[in-house]
């Protein structure tokens, strides 16, 4: 078998990585979640790699400078709004987290095997995983309002 | 679930339908959209308009396709976006009188060869690394049977959705990771690996999920349960491959353990030792040692350089 990229016409890294929007199959929620995941997953390793840097602050610069910065951190809006997408972000990565772990370690919420039969809807999307997932899709939104409502210092 | 519409068969599509098909040409390297007007009748397929177009218009599309009726999984492609079976797939299905045009590009996550014809040899090799056949300890009494393995109907019923696989590739055109590593098994092969594992007769379970414990195997599944939707034979391989980390997740906690196999029947009293094939009848010539070749990376010369097709767990 030919490792990798290397054989001739096979997809580049460029197009390949555009297959979550490419297929376009209708009713699928779990694709979505996957997508969110994935973008959700990338913003938290951005935040922690700017939140490792933010607190070396009083190491490299000082104590003094160290709390400047919180005092900006508090009245910013680019900061708020930066620290709303990181709330949001870990708000669905936990949540979906949880329902992948059920999923993948432990084998539950995905089905039971069975003689296909019409209307022919594979065990997967019968299963609570789905149910999980609207639950997700609704709880999110409402927490994170939440969340942005003490971000944003309404409380 | 996708494709499988009992009553679009029954509904017209639109009287003249556009046919929006994706070429390349391996020579130029060329790659272009290429329209076709075909008119169209009920019950018309998205193959019948394919081979229509072959037919009348233009004879230099390339496809592939065989039995017509879904059964060979040969004639796989991207149906507006979807991987679909173009024989399976009523143009009333995905045309209508709004917007009659049908979109038709070669599988994704697969080396095009020309038009829509891709190239399945890496994922023939991938189903091939999982050993999809029965594996049993006593590899003496496998070659020379003297009963049946006895499985319950239960425990069929348990395998049974995962061995109507026929290969076509659309689970693995659908798959994002696939996308992403071109060395991932695939849903198809972890379906089939996974199938393996709990059938009652096989032994080698132990080695089967070592397989797929390697770093291209299940645990790159992100479950994003594609494969299932596309999948024209409900297969579910997207159970299948959670079914297989938790099996996996459980055994390496010492947990799980495949605690019964299938046991043999007795010997039926007119059991008779196997007859060799006749020479005719033999697929390949009584040197070629079959041991061997199963055991040995199959090497084939592609432009002047030796190429090793093999997909192991060790390199």
């Amino acid at each position: 078998m030919s490792k990798g990229r290397a054989k001739e016409n096979r997809p580049g890294l460029l197009r390949a990585s555009l297959n979550p929007w490419l297929v376009r199959v209708e009713d699928h929620p779990e694709r979505l979640a996957f997508v969110l995941h994935r973008v959700t997953g990338v913003i938290i390793i951005a935040y922690l790699l700017l939140h490792i840097i933010v607190t070396n602050t009083p190491a490299r610069a000082g104590w003094e400078a160290w709390d400047q910065l919180m005092e900006q951190f508090g009245t910013n809006i680019v900061n708020q709004v930066g620290e709303f997408i990181v709330a949001g972000s870990v708000l669905f990565h936990g949540m979906n987290g949880i329902r992948l772990l059920l999923a993948e370690f432990f084998g539950v919420c995905i089905g039971r095997p069975e003689k296909p039969k019409p209307p022919y809807i594979p065990p997967t999307y019968r299963a609570c995983q789905r149910q999980l997932l609207y639950l997700i899709f609704a709880v999110w939104p409402i927490l994170w309002v939440f969340a942005g409502l003490l971000i944003f210092g309404v409380f | 679930m996708v494709g499988i519409d009992p009553k679009a068969a029954t509904r017209t599509p639109p009287k003249t339908v556009v046919f929006r098909v994706k070429r390349y040409n391996p020579k130029s390297g060329r790659e272009w959209w290429q329209e076709y007007k075909v008119e169209t009748h009920r019950g018309m397929t998205v193959l019948d308009a394919l081979l229509k177009i072959k037919e009348e218009k233009d004879h230099t599309v390339v496809m592939r396709y065989s039995c017509r009726m879904g059964v060979c999984g040969s004639c796989g492609m991207v149906i507006n976006g979807v991987p679909r079976l173009a024989c399976q797939t009523q143009i009333a299905e995905v045309a209508d009188e709004g917007n009659p045009v049908v979109t038709v590009e070669p599988l994704y996550n697969f080396p095009v060869v020309r038009d829509l014809l891709t190239d399945f040899t890496d994922f023939f090799e991938k189903h091939r690394s999982v050993k999809p056949y029965l594996l049993r300890k006593d590899r003496e009494e496998q070659e020379e049977p003297r009963g049946q393995y006895l499985v319950s109907p239960e425990e069929h019923a348990l395998m049974y959705e995962f061995t109507l696989c026929i290969s076509c590739g659309l689970c693995y055109a659908a798959c994002p990771v696939a996308a992403i590593d071109p060395d991932y098994l695939g849903p198809q092969a972890l379906g089939y690996l996974f199938r393996y594992v709990i059938d009652p007769r096989d032994e080698e379970w132990q080695m089967r999920l070592m397989i797929a414990d390697s770093e291209h195997g299940c645990h790159k599944c992100h479950y994003a349960a594609t494969c299932s939707m596309v999948c024209p034979k409900v297969v579910d391989p997207a159970q299948a491959i959670q079914r297989l980390r938790s099996l996996l997740f459980k055994y390496k906690l010492g947990l799980w353990r495949k605690k019964k196999t299938a046991p043999l029947s007795e010997k039926p009293k007119d059991w008779k030792p196997r007859k060799p094939l006749p020479p005719e009848a033999q697929l390949v010539s009584p040197d070629v040692d079959l041991e061997r070749l199963e055991s040995e990376p199959v090497t084939v010369e592609v432009d002047g350089k030796r190429v090793e097709l093999r997909y192991t767990i060790y390199d």
